[in-house]
């Protein structure tokens, strides 16, 4: 008897997280990446808008990819130094950020919430770990994220070469903008 | 009791399984099934190899200054001590300025001093990248034309039978046109083949007009900034002419060879190379090499560009 009753409530426990996972996974397609490297002799900004995303708010986790040859940039040569010389695209071709939002159980309902995310950023091949302030809203079903913070190009192994060290910032503005969907399958 | 245990074993086993499942539905997701093609960049770092042009062009609104030097021979006859390895002359420098009209044309003016009898060379030049090969190799190769036009401006020899005895403005041009066929094969190597033509409309006496020759130049990195080229011409020469301009002269052709390192440092690509030709413009180093490696006819030899872009930015040089 008690193992029938373990059984059965193992089974529905199981069959209810995946329900709730269902329901609780947010996509988006176009979410905009863009770096900003600010020196008195130059600015430099790159914009992927070409970001993927996705949330799972029974968890909390949350994935961010960008493919590096994504980013646009005001000069074409920056954009050619930028995948060749920096970020190596060729063997490194994504950004990715894995992550958890603390207390998702507060995106529930509608509104506008300040939420802390910490996770792993993976750039140039190399992990490092991140907590940031996000901006989450949530309007009848769809999901806008927004976030800014900081990376250290020495951080993720980006040599900077001593002749442009005045061209190019050593610390990275970061900003992550998505519009999500709910993901119904 | 024993199932049980069976039971909560099953269970805490799959807990695993299922939080594992939960982050590749994550990633399932968010695969990149974007399967556009992509361009492939950088087959080459600079519009030129050594002697060579590459299918490489500069971008919309960009302008290049670009100055190359070919010192004097190190070896051999005249090189040696006596005139610091070459270092003391300069058998060519040529000074250009090239602009993008798109990012796949440009045009670009240049004067040389020109290495051969014609000197004071004043140059009007066009490159048109018309194919760029793609990641997924749907288009293998990159394809550029090169055009080119120049003027010599020196004073014409008395000599009738020198190739500057020249008789009307015409008489003073040469063109070029080249194709240039790139592939990049790996992230680390590119080659390219150049089918060319040279057409002198004056030549010294006997020697053929127009030239067809084949160039070929390769670039391996062997860091994330340093990349050895090398380029080679050979061209195809009526043989009896080519002998009896030998014999006039007293000196033997010999095909145009380029090794060099290839440095890049942010805005600009510094070329540290040897060849054994004296002329930079291709009009003369294809046609009209007389110096050989064997004879230790080799020089040191730079480049230096630079590229400005115009493209609505406050700040000058990148």
């Amino acid at each position: 008897m008690i193992q029938k009753i373990v059984l059965s409530l193992l089974l529905i426990g199981a069959l209810s997280t995946t329900a709730v996972n269902a329901q609780n996974t947010f996509v988006s397609n176009g979410a905009t990446v863009s770096f900003f490297s600010s020196t008195p002799l130059e600015d430099i900004e790159g914009i992927s808008k070409n970001g993927l995303s996705a949330l799972d708010l029974s968890t909390g986790a949350i994935l961010f990819k960008v493919k590096n040859t994504s980013f646009q940039f005001k000069k074409k040569l920056m954009q050619e130094h930028f995948n060749e010389n920096y970020m190596e695209s060729d063997q490194f071709p994504f950004s990715e950020f894995k992550g958890k939002i603390e207390n998702p159980d507060k995106l529930k309902s509608d509104g506008t919430y300040q939420c802390m995310v910490a996770g792993t950023l993976t750039v140039h091949g190399v992990t490092k770990n991140y907590t940031a302030p996000v901006k989450i809203t949530v309007n009848k079903g769809s999901i806008t994220a927004a976030c800014t913070f900081k990376v250290k190009t020495a951080d993720h192994g980006i040599e900077v070469p001593t002749i442009v060290i005045k061209n190019i910032a050593e610390t990275l503005d970061i900003k992550v903008a998505a519009i999500y969907n709910a993901k119904t399958r | 009791m024993k199932n049980i245990t069976f039971i909560c074993t099953c269970f805490l086993l799959m807990i695993p399984f299922s939080v594992l499942f939960a982050q590749n539905d994550l990633e399932q997701l968010i695969q990149d099934d974007s399967t556009a093609r992509e361009k492939v960049s950088a087959t080459f770092k600079s519009t030129h190899l050594i002697n060579a042009q590459s299918t490489e062009t500069i971008h919309k609104k960009e302008l290049e200054f670009r100055v190359d030097h070919r010192f004097g021979d190190i070896a051999g006859g005249t090189g040696g001590i006596g005139n610091f390895f070459g270092l003391d002359q300069s058998t060519d420098i040529r000074i250009g300025f090239d602009y993008g009209v798109s990012d796949k044309l440009n045009i670009g003016i240049a004067r040389a001093k020109g290495a051969t009898a014609a000197t004071q060379l004043y140059e009007a030049n066009f490159k048109y990248r018309f194919l760029e090969q793609t990641t997924d190799n749907a288009i293998p190769l990159s394809l550029a034309f090169f055009g080119s036009g120049t003027i010599s401006g020196v004073k014409a020899s008395d000599d009738p039978a020198a190739s500057t005895s020249y008789k009307n403005f015409n008489d003073r041009i040469t063109y070029v046109s080249q194709l240039v066929m790139a592939r990049k094969f790996s992230p680390i190597f590119s080659f390219e083949l150049i089918p060319t033509y040279v057409h002198r409309n004056y030549t010294i006496f006997g020697d053929q007009n127009g030239i067809f020759a084949v160039g070929a130049g390769g670039r391996l990195k062997i860091s994330k900034r340093m990349a050895i080229v090398a380029d080679y011409f050979l061209p195809f020469r009526d043989k009896t002419k080519k002998d009896y301009v030998e014999n006039v002269n007293q000196q033997k052709f010999y095909d145009a060879l380029g090794v060099g390192l290839e440095i890049e440092t942010g805005g600009h690509v510094f070329h540290l190379n040897f060849t054994n030709a004296t002329a930079i413009q291709e009009s003369q180093f294809i046609s009209e090499t007389t110096s050989s490696w064997g004879k230790g006819q080799y020089r040191w030899g730079f480049s230096i560009s630079r590229r400005f872009s115009f493209n609505k930015e406050k700040a000058g040089g990148y």
